[in-house]
């Protein structure tokens, strides 16, 4: 179990560096990607199995989305795809992959040993979670969702650009 | 834990703000128009300064470990309404100006206001940091809020890649203190604080991280970088919020997480505290000195006075509260004069901030000019106005306490922040360079005005009646 643990958390600050100091921001983000993935591993094993699948869900899986949208927003043609297969050289992929593949194993293994969760710590689940986010911190959900709202405002307001008149009635009646 | 009937009531004032905010924008849905998003928002502010009175019966009361309604809260809650209240009336006239929708403003300046309320109010880390990111993430569309103008673009991004740096730093420093006691209540960590045996090496280090992150929305040195910047980019309405409700309510927070949990007094933290005050107060009075730029000098005029403030708060007598909250009073009605003179004076194009902007301010509207010249006055702390009564009683806090070099500091930076101040002044009654007379003064920005300058003057000259209020305030 310790050793598990440190080495998931070696992979986290070794994914972090990495992510860092990469000039390419689609390789920052493989680098990072892998970085939570072994802080979700370090969640399960410390007994916390619903934030660890939070933590794939969210953290990964909203990055990885994003990083789909990057790659669809700039996807412009012959020269993008040009630029996307030199963006996929091994050298670039094989690193992020190792550690995937590390922390793979290391889940695996801990599924497989029977050893979840550990004694020490008494698996918080999905049930507790609810319980106290619904239950004694409900201020702080309300909270977050106030939160929310404000940034939304802020984004639209700044993101927004007004459409001159005519060509908002050429795209409302096409 | 159920909420019940009373927690609602204690709740009021912050569940009004949250209303008018979702209000105003059902209203925008409806019809864009700036003048009813600002009533609907000013209406929702007093509704909200008027429920105190109905929830204060209901003190002190703990809601959820979040959140403890107790006099001091109320005190400060209603300080904050008060001066959003201000911002309304000086942003309507100001944002007026320029042609854009001004309605989102309100509902941005609701949201923070409501964050300013939930830490004034806050006795747990969770509430501590949802109040705070409620507070920052509304600001960086306030200040970047006039989004075709470069500058107060700059000063968005400037405050939001800072801002959320700073927020690390803090929730890093919770994390540690969280590690090292098991819990995120301020009252179970004074007990566990109080108790010798607990772990230094986690504490300290957690409490340091903590300090940084307070220090960098209180601008205080040496985390100040960005305020001038900030300050000059950001529209003068909003800046005067920014220095007034953001500080504020992060500086009463300070005072009550400090003050409840004892940390301050742990040897190490009081000299870094004084350092920090120190730092705060040279690097402040200073760095004014080298301005030409009307916000830059008020942005490092207010990185002093949050020094001088620190001076009462490492005092903690009996004295340093009513101290503390007093100037914090004093800071608000006269920082919010200042920037709103800024605003009123300020066209659509850009704001009126250059020291040649005031050159002959008086030849050409004298009353603006003597308002303006009061704001200064207070800032500096000449008698007759608050500013004055404010000093006063910060310096006999740390005397009582016996802080004499940190009262020394105080005295000498004072000195040399006259002088800034005394140079604004002098070119507002120079000779006339130029004959425009410059933008019409809307009728809420003149009762803005008069409301501050009457508060500048009765609080200087009777200021017993709010001394005796602050004194009444108790931490829950």
């Amino acid at each position: 179990m310790t050793i598990v643990f440190y080495t998931a958390s070696a992979v986290a600050i070794i994914a972090t560096i990495l992510m860092l100091t990469r000039a390419n921001a689609v390789h920052a983000l493989l680098d990072l990607i892998v970085s939570l993935l072994a802080v979700a591993v370090i969640f399960f094993v410390l007994g916390a199995p619903f934030v660890a699948a939070l933590e794939v869900i969210i953290y990964a899986g909203a990055i990885m989305v994003l990083f789909v949208f990057v790659v669809m927003l700039l996807n412009l043609g012959e020269p993008a795809t040009r630029a996307e297969r030199a963006l996929l050289r091994p050298s670039m992929w094989i690193v992020p992959s190792v550690f995937a593949a590390i922390l793979l194993a290391e889940f695996i293994w801990l599924l497989v040993s029977g050893d979840v969760p550990p004694s020490a710590v008494a698996g918080i689940e999905a049930k507790e979670t609810g319980m106290a986010l619904f239950g004694q911190y409900l201020i702080g959900v309300e909270l977050a969702s106030m939160l929310l709202l404000g940034g939304l405002v802020a984004a639209y307001h700044l993101g927004w650009r007004k459409v001159p008149q005519t060509e908002a009635t050429h795209v409302s009646h096409p | 834990m159920n909420v019940t009937e009373q927690d609602f009531i204690a709740l009021l004032p912050l569940l009004i703000l949250a209303a008018t905010a979702i209000a105003v924008m059902l209203g925008v849905a409806v019809r864009r128009s700036h003048a009813l998003s600002a009533s609907i928002a000013f209406a929702g502010l007093v509704i909200s300064f008027g429920s105190i009175w109905i929830a204060a019966p209901e003190l002190p009361r703990q809601v959820t470990p979040l959140l403890i309604l107790d006099r001091y809260a109320l005190f400060y809650i209603a300080l904050l309404t008060v001066s959003s209240m201000v911002f309304i009336l000086l942003a309507h006239g100001y944002f007026e100006k320029s042609d854009d929708d001004h309605d989102e403003m309100y509902i941005l300046m609701l949201v923070a206001t409501l964050g300013g309320a939930v830490l004034v109010s806050s006795s747990h880390f969770a509430s501590l940091f949802l109040g705070l990111e409620l507070l920052s993430v509304a600001l960086y569309g306030m200040i970047a809020y006039p989004r075709r103008r470069p500058l107060p673009l700059e000063a968005g991004i400037k405050y939001l890649v800072l801002a959320a740096v700073s927020a690390a730093f803090l929730l890093f420093g919770m994390a540690l203190v969280y590690g090292a006691f098991g819990t995120m209540r301020f009252d179970e960590i004074a007990a566990q604080l109080s108790r010798p045996g607990f772990d230094r090496w986690l504490v300290l280090p957690g409490m340091a991280l903590i300090i940084t992150g307070f220090g960098f929305k209180l601008a205080l040195a040496p985390f100040h970088i960005w305020t001038p910047d900030v300050y000059e980019g950001a529209p003068a309405p909003v800046t005067a919020y920014v220095a007034t409700v953001s500080k504020g309510a992060m500086f009463a927070l300070l005072l009550r997480y400090f003050y409840k949990t004892g940390g301050h007094q742990q040897a190490p933290l009081f000299v870094v505290f004084s350092v920090i005050a120190i730092a705060s107060m040279f690097a402040g009075n200073i760095l004014a000195l080298l301005q030409d730029n009307v916000k830059r000098i008020l942005a490092y005029s207010s990185i002093a006075h949050l020094g001088y403030l620190l001076v009462a708060f490492q005092a903690s007598g009996d004295l340093a509260p009513m101290a503390v909250g007093f100037y914090l009073v004093s800071y608000f009605v006269t920082t919010l004069g200042a920037f709103g003179i800024v605003a009123v004076l300020s066209d659509g194009g850009r704001d009126a901030d250059l020291l040649d902007d005031y050159r002959g301010l008086f030849w050409r509207r004298p009353v603006v000019a003597a308002v303006f010249t009061a704001m200064l006055f207070s800032l500096a702390g000449i008698p007759v106005t608050v500013g004055f009564v404010g000093k006063f009683y910060l310096v006999a806090a740390g005397a009582s306490a016996g802080l004499w070099s940190l009262v020394v500091i105080l005295v000498v930076t004072s000195g040399i922040g006259l002088f800034y101040y005394l140079r604004i002044v002098v070119a507002i009654y120079s000779e006339a360079s130029q004959a425009k007379a410059g933008p019409v003064i809307g009728a809420p920005a003149v009762a803005a005005l008069i409301f501050l300058t009457a508060a500048l003057v009765y609080l200087g000259l009777f200021p017993q009646p709010l001394l005796a209020l602050i004194r009444g305030l108790t931490f829950g």
